[in-house]
């Protein structure tokens, strides 16, 4: 009987695939893995405890920097939180217009999920370059409206920061056009591809009960078959005025995160064509004129008490959880990062697979480290 | 080349320094162009693949980027030589050559055209499958001598991916053997001419010399193109198979430890034996240096045409092989990679069975072309050529076709399938092709 | 896990696509795919968004898209073209608000009386560590400090990205330039306010550095301003614009009829005791912090106060018409005090102020020339005058209110109203002189 050791192999925090400063001890077999621990905390910034030292508005420019990815669904968040805390009405105008923020931020994440995910398995950025020349376009929308086009600092409390520009529906419009030509290209680029099926198929199943006890959210959690969304689970915004469905998968492998992340790009789509056509008519305003000036935005001293909002970004859903003491500065401000949650079963979901695996079902993760270690 | 020289110099020199002479000219010759294709090839890659990637690709430096090799070159020279201090110094050392040195040997028996041929040997099929063989050493001793668990776990994969592929490429290349009857590739283009399947039987007819009788336009030809490939795909490391090249969880694999020109000269070595992969393949398959016109102008016996057929020739031999390049290129744009077990798995399961089928193929080719009442064939006797190759195409066609049919149904993973069984399928089990 | 009312929400499982045998016609289909961009990159370029293949590159520095206007990079701070003046008062709003806290500013201060007044002395904004949230432009109520859209900031050299004022001032035409209709929603509230804080500042403090040496410097230095005095009316008139608020407007006349009155009454005698205190306690008195309607009823007071001095000095020293014309001019602060509601507007105070400034002018001119018979003519003329002031008085209400129609403006009623009651005072100080 040969006797073969177990190799423990460091995937360093320098690796061009971790998806940021991310380390994994791999102890292998050979070709197999037989445990993998993540170790992460690289790119701790203390978001959490500057919050506390800095007024409500103070910390909306960090947000963005959470899941540096989707900064509109980050500043959504912490929006929402502190207006349940301080009960600060919303107009519709400004409503919708979150929704289309947020809906454009899922189609460009997804898109590059996928894009890094066949990235990672070494197609040499095609699908990655093709993912990320639709970002371009909508990340030229976000500097339009917002004057950033990656840390949009765009929401405040009561609404956004400023309206719409006159230039940005007609681009938004043509990129509709464009948008249903990407989704079907890249899906006829990569889903019957056989080299992608053997990479995806079967690989990194995270199981129904397994998941729902990790208490992981987003696509990996509707990948494995549970039909959980904080849009439909607990609609905030305008989300229970639009119609859209939910996709999920059937095994739980890669295969299917990729396939539920394209189908949610369309439905995205389905979305965004709504808002679209509703935004004319909506009425109120970008922000509740009570909160307009940025002097009532830093002056906010919400009442005492604690509040927990969540928002469905692109990577799960993603909480805030606020505690305040009646001051211009939270008592304690916590994230519940969907990035962090979603990383746990990593090592489970490794377990028996190649080392080749390892890197794309981390891909199949999408996790970004910013929010990850704060 | 000998010729030439004696030619030149023939009345004062002995003879043994006449060869002496033309070969080191010859080999001085090879080895200039070896780098300056690969040069040309690295701005052609960058270029095309850019261009599938709706961007440009690098364009500053010279001319639409034609210096960007040359740029690239002058970095590695300038770059330090890090040899790790646990390295084995010797191995370390001599890895890269031992890589590199037997591509430069293929070069010299590949006819570049009509007869330019550098050494001619009558055994060059196996010669070339020889040294080829080689450079897995090299590869083995690269990921060893780096003291490097990533590189050591490269290169094992590496040369499980190197002999693994060799065998269906033999196997392909065993095939045209049959089919020619001689294991000397310079002889192969000579053997193409002709019109597409029928090749020179119909030349008694008055059909002319297009010089497209390639094999192929024939079913074994075809799949024995296709095997033959894929498997120098594997070869050279190009996606989909490049698992040691520029593995996403193994930094570069067995290059890893190497910086500056031994890097470089890595580089070069697979770069130009993807080239001379790419020659060989349009030599046995897609009729080398033969083309519409060339037969023409060398029938004609007069001196210049023949120059000039056998500079169309060269031409001919050159847009072939940049043009599987391009395939490789192409492949390289669209397809992620196998993982390795994936990779062993096809050449193992489907390509060698597939070769091993497309030799019979080959030798019922073969048969019915040559075979008659001797052999207890009676049917056979009275045919015209032309008639027995229509027939041995439709054989061989049928043969080809069951058995890719055949196996592809044997690999392929059973329906219904749950998620337990794909989990444990793809966990700790073996992996076959994917799904019907 | 319910949802409430949802539009429609389905849940649909993915497809997998399985049926067919593959045998490579997937990968056939991502070669058609590709080799499709290669093609199309040769062809076309992507114009718009709704384009999906072509060459996408935009090849910089030759070619550069445009930002738009409301793109941020680092701040600047503006200065006017014309005038020079920076907009930045040094309020500390922005240093307040920057998350980082990279902005450092010092505030300036009046050389001779060493007050702060609302110009920068020194600001430095920390380049390499401002993450460009643009709080510090929101926030700002002077707009003086804006997004810039410069970005080719690299430099081999770090101490370049600490910058101070002079490398943060640009001119307006520059913002206006990249950012028009953003300006243009501002312009006016931010000049306006340049115009106050111009008033405020002495010298050449407040004037950018590129435009120092260029341009007159505003607000001379209050010494110089003395001969000017009886000329001073005409000037302030000439600055009382249209872009200025009513109660200031308001108490710009009361503290012009103050210093009117001074001057012609005194001229020249001891206006430089009188003027510089008059002129001083007003800049003393009126500081940041005190309310609109304070400021005007202070003004009034002083008005009064000086009114009532000049006669003092003026007429023969009387001494019971003094502790009188105190009685009455404690009493008038007193009846003022009383009056004045926080219901009533700021300019209509001022207004008042003034007629009641006029009135006890009026009233101690009485007192004071009440002994002798002549000025009894006098007084009886400052009488008739008085009643003449009285009756032009509450004529003067009567004019303007015949004159003042509901189409004069506030300010011009306001200044109507100033501009008779040092009229009464010079006219009753006239015919004390005479007397």
């Amino acid at each position: 009987m040969l006797k073969t050791e177990e190799l423990q192999i460091n995937i360093g925090p320098q690796h061009p695939s971790t998806h940021g400063v991310f380390r994994m001890i791999v102890t292998v077999d050979g070709e197999t893995v037989i445990d993998l621990k993540p170790v992460f905390g690289y790119l701790h910034r203390n978001h959490e405890q500057l919050a506390e030292v800095s007024t409500y508005i103070q910390s909306m420019p960090y947000t963005d920097r959470l899941d540096y990815f989707n900064s509109m669904a980050n500043n959504f968040g912490l929006a929402l939180a502190v207006e349940k805390l301080a009960g600060i009405e919303v107009p519709q105008r400004a409503n919708y217009i979150r929704v289309l923020m947020c809906e454009l931020t899922r189609i460009l994440n997804h898109a590059a999920a996928v894009g890094f995910m066949i990235n990672d398995m070494g197609a040499w950025q095609t699908p990655l370059v093709f993912a990320g020349r639709e970002r371009e376009k909508i990340l030229d929308l976000f500097e339009m409206a917002s004057g950033a086009r990656m840390m949009c600092n765009y929401f405040r409390f009561g609404g956004v920061v400023r309206d719409l520009p006159p230039e940005f529906m007609p681009l938004l419009k043509q990129l509709m056009q464009g948008l249903p030509a990407f989704f079907d290209e890249f899906e006829r680029l990569l889903r019957e591809n056989e080299i992608l099926r053997l990479r995806s198929e079967g690989v990194g199943i995270l199981p129904k009960e397994v998941a729902l006890s990790y208490s992981v959210t987003g696509p990996l959690l509707r990948g494995s078959g549970v039909p959980y969304d904080v849009r439909r689970a607990e609609p905030y915004s305008v989300y229970d005025e639009l119609d859209f469905d939910i996709p999920v998968g059937s095994i739980g492998d890669v295969y299917d995160r990729f396939l539920v992340r394209i189908a949610e790009m369309r439905q995205s789509y389905r979305i965004l064509q709504q808002v679209i056509e509703r935004l004319p008519d909506t009425t109120g305003g970008h922000i509740n004129p009570s909160m307009a000036s940025i002097g009532r935005q830093k002056a906010l001293r919400p009442p005492p008490g604690d509040v927990y909002a969540r928002v469905e970004t692109p990577k799960g859903e993603l909480g805030f959880y606020l505690v305040s003491n009646g001051t211009a500065r939270p008592y304690r401000y916590k994230v519940r990062a969907p990035s962090f949650v979603n990383l746990t079963p990593l090592g489970d979901m490794c377990r028996g697979h190649k080392v080749a695996d390892v890197v794309v079902i981390l891909g199949s993760i999408d996790i970004v480290m910013g929010e990850v270690d704060r | 080349m000998v010729e030439i020289v004696r030619y030149l110099l023939g009345g004062w020199l002995a003879d043994w320094l006449i060869y002496l002479i033309a070969y080191i000219i010859v080999t001085t010759i090879l080895l200039i162009v070896a780098p300056l294709t690969m040069m040309m090839q690295v701005w052609f890659e960058r270029r095309a693949v850019a261009r599938m990637q709706d961007r440009l690709g690098p364009n500053r430096v010279g001319p639409a980027g034609l210096l960007q090799s040359i740029a690239d070159g002058v970095k590695m020279f300038t770059k330090e030589d890090i040899v790790p201090r646990a390295a084995d110094r010797w191995v370390h050392l001599l890895a890269p050559v031992i890589a590199v040195a037997p591509v430069m040997f293929m070069l010299a028996v590949i006819p570049w055209g009509r007869g330019v041929v550098p050494a001619t040997i009558n055994v060059s099929v196996l010669f070339v499958v020889a040294v080829s063989s080689v450079s897995a050493v090299g590869l083995m001793m690269a990921g060893w001598g780096s003291n490097n668990k990533f590189a050591l776990l490269g290169a094992m994969r590496a040369v499980a991916q190197m002999v693994s592929y060799e065998i269906p490429a033999v196997m392909a290349l065993v095939g045209v053997v049959l089919l020619t009857g001689t294991m000397s590739m310079a002889v192969y283009p000579e053997l193409q001419s002709g019109i597409p399947i029928m090749g020179d039987t119909l030349s008694k007819y008055g059909v002319p010399d297009l010089g497209l009788g390639w094999f192929i336009f024939t079913p074994v030809g075809f799949v024995g193109f296709i095997l033959f490939y894929i498997a120098v795909l594997a070869e050279g490391e190009r996606t989909p198979f490049d698992i040691p090249e520029a593995d996403s969880e193994i930094v570069a694999g067995y290059m890893t430890e190497y910086s500056g020109m031994k890097f470089a000269v890595f580089y070069l070595g697979q770069f130009v034996l993807n080239y001379a992969l790419s020659m060989i393949a349009a030599i046995a398959f897609l009729g080398g240096w033969q083309g519409p016109g060339v037969g023409l102008l060398v029938a004609t016996g007069e001196p210049f045409l023949v120059f000039l057929g056998s500079a169309l020739s060269v031409l001919y031999l050159m847009i072939k092989a940049w043009f599987l390049f391009f395939v490789m290129i192409w492949l390289r744009g669209a397809f992620p990679r196998l993982r390795v077990d994936q990779l062993m798995g096809f050449a193992w399961k489907f390509l060698l069975p597939m070769a091993l089928v497309n030799i019979f193929s080959i030798a019922i080719w073969v048969s019915i072309l040559n075979w008659g009442s001797a052999q207890g064939l009676w049917f056979l006797d009275d045919l015209e050529l032309w008639m027995r190759q229509l027939i041995a195409f439709v054989v061989t066609a049928l043969i080809n076709g069951l058995a890719y049919y055949g196996l592809l149904q044997l690999n392929a993973r059973p329906k219904g399938l749950t998620g337990a069984d794909l989990a444990e399928e793809q966990a700790f089990g073996t992996i076959g092709l994917p799904q019907r | 896990m319910t949802a409430e009312t949802p539009r429609t929400s389905n849940v649909f499982v993915v497809d997998r696509g399985e049926p067919k045998l593959r045998g490579g016609q997937g990968l056939l289909a991502g070669l058609g795919v590709v080799i499709r961009h290669f093609g199309k990159a040769f062809t076309k370029k992507i114009e718009s968004p709704a384009e999906s293949s072509g060459l996408f590159t935009v090849q910089y520095p030759e070619e550069r898209l445009a930002m738009p206007e409301a793109y941020r990079n680092f701040p600047i701070l503006l200065y006017d073209d014309q005038t020079g003046h920076e907009l930045c008062t040094s309020c500390f709003q922005c240093e307040r608000i920057c998350p980082p806290q990279v902005i450092h500013m010092t505030q300036a201060s009046d050389p001779t009386t060493g007050k702060p007044v609302p110009a920068v002395a020194e600001f430095i904004i920390e380049y390499d560590a401002c993450m460009s949230c643009g709080l510090c432009a929101e926030v700002c109520p002077f707009d003086a400090i804006k997004m810039d859209h410069e970005f080719e900031l690299s430099n081999a050299d770090h101490s370049t990205m600490t910058v101070n004022k002079a490398g943060l001032d640009r001119p307006i035409s520059y913002y206006e330039s990249i950012a028009p209709t953003m300006w243009a929603e501002v312009r006016d509230g931010a000049m306006k306010k340049l115009q106050g804080n111009m008033k405020r500042r002495s010298g050449d403090i407040g004037i950018a550095p590129p435009m120092k040496g260029k341009v007159q410097t505003s607000a001379p230095a209050p010494a110089a301003a003395k001969p000017a005095a009886p000329a001073a009316p005409a000037k302030p008139v000439a600055a009382v614009g249209a872009n200025m608020s009513d109660e200031k407007k308001a108490r710009l006349e009361a503290i012009r009829a103050a210093k009117a009155a001074q001057a012609a009454q005194s001229g020249g005698a001891t206006p430089e005791v009188a003027a510089p205190e008059a002129s001083a306690k007003p800049v003393a008195a009126v500081g940041a912090n005190m309310s609109d309607e304070k400021k005007a009823r202070l003004e009034a007071i002083r008005a009064a106060k000086a009114a009532a001095k000049a006669a003092q000095e003026g007429g023969t020293a009387p001494e019971a018409p003094a502790p009188e014309a105190a009685a009455p001019a404690p009493e008038a602060p007193a009846k003022p005090m009383a009056a004045i509601g926080s219901n009533m507007s700021g300019e209509k105070k001022a207004r008042l102020e003034a007629i009641r400034a006029a009135k006890a002018a009026a009233k101690a001119a009485q007192e004071g020339g009440a002994a002798p018979e002549a000025p009894a003519p006098e007084a009886a003329a400052p009488e008739t005058a008085a009643p003449e002031a009285a009756a032009p008085a509450p004529e003067a209400p009567a004019k303007p209110v015949a004159a003042i129609g509901s189409n004069m403006s506030e300010e011009k009623r306001a200044r109507l109203e100033a501009i008779r009651a040092a009229k009464a005072a010079a006219k009753r100080e006239a015919s004390n002189d005479e007397s």
